[in-house]
């Protein structure tokens, strides 16, 4: 075994974390209609399995991890692991059972339906 | 107490991501720098490894499709250029729009020649793949000593 990987396997068996990955704020951007919010984030490189979406009391966390397998000798690297993060106050009417979040070539898309009390309601005016 | 460096090394990161969490307490503790998909002077993000015989870029475009994407190669000079548009939805108010939209194009020197014929594009995730064979002459050689 080489050195290398032995100090990689003892730092995956630390108690304690050494190393946090970056963080960066996706840009995202942000649509409502009358039925939904919908939240569109870009994500490159970032897969499935990566990502967390959280909604709790009017709080959504976003999270995504990209892992890049190492390419080789880097000449140059603008870009490289990091973990896209970002916080938002969403409403408290939004239906978190129906929330869909979707995936595709490093963007995630987020439908979240508003409840039905929320939706905006059109009152008939009755004539006496 | 300490047998090897990486103990040390460990305890040292230990400690720098506790002033790194302390600093950010009050200016800007859960609010993480902004990362925009292209760079401030409207550049992709790229990335160059070499290996022997072939280069590997890797760009970041992220919601592209393989057709809106335009690659030229010729000699050492790389040209990768694209479109990006996404409309708002019918029907949709616009809250925020921070996704950029519109047309970018960056070109390269590399530091070899590049067998243009053998170059291969994959799109992964948002992320575009290029292998780009070194050409013939641009190859590293045995040297056989007489």
């Amino acid at each position: 075994m080489d050195k290398n990987t032995e100090i990689a396997k003892r730092d995956d068996r630390n108690i304690e974390k050494t190393r946090e990955l970056y963080e960066a704020a996706p840009a995202v951007d942000i649509y409502e209609n009358e039925d939904e919010i919908l939240l569109v984030a870009d994500m490159p490189g970032v897969i499935k399995e990566e990502v967390s979406v959280n909604i709790d009391n009017g709080r959504l966390a976003l999270s995504g991890i990209r892992k890049l397998e190492s390419g080789g000798v880097a000449s140059w690297e603008e870009f490289g692991n990091v973990e896209f993060v970002r916080n938002f106050s969403v409403p408290q009417t939004i239906d978190v059972e129906n929330v869909k979040a979707d995936l595709k070539n490093g963007v995630l898309t987020l439908h979240m339906p508003k409840s039905e009390e929320a939706k905006p309601r059109q009152i008939e005016i009755k004539t006496a | 107490m300490f047998t090897r460096f990486s103990d040390i090394d460990r305890l040292f990161g230990t400690m720098d991501m506790l002033r790194q969490r302390l600093d950010n307490l009050y200016t800007d503790y859960n609010r993480p720098y902004r990362s925009t998909w292209l760079m401030e002077d409207g550049f992709l993000r790229a990335n160059l490894y070499q290996s022997g015989d072939a280069f590997e870029m890797r760009l970041e475009v992220p919601g592209m499709d393989k057709d809106a994407l335009d690659i030229k190669i010729q000699g050492n000079y790389l040209e990768i250029s694209g479109k990006r548009d996404h409309n708002v939805p019918d029907g949709y108010k616009v809250h925020k729009t921070e996704r950029l939209n519109g047309t970018f194009s960056r070109s390269f020197t590399l530091p070899d020649d590049v067998d243009g014929a053998r170059v291969e594009a994959t799109l992964k995730d948002g992320v575009l793949y290029l292998t780009l064979p070194k050409s013939e002459a641009a190859k590293p050689r045995q040297i056989a000593i007489s």
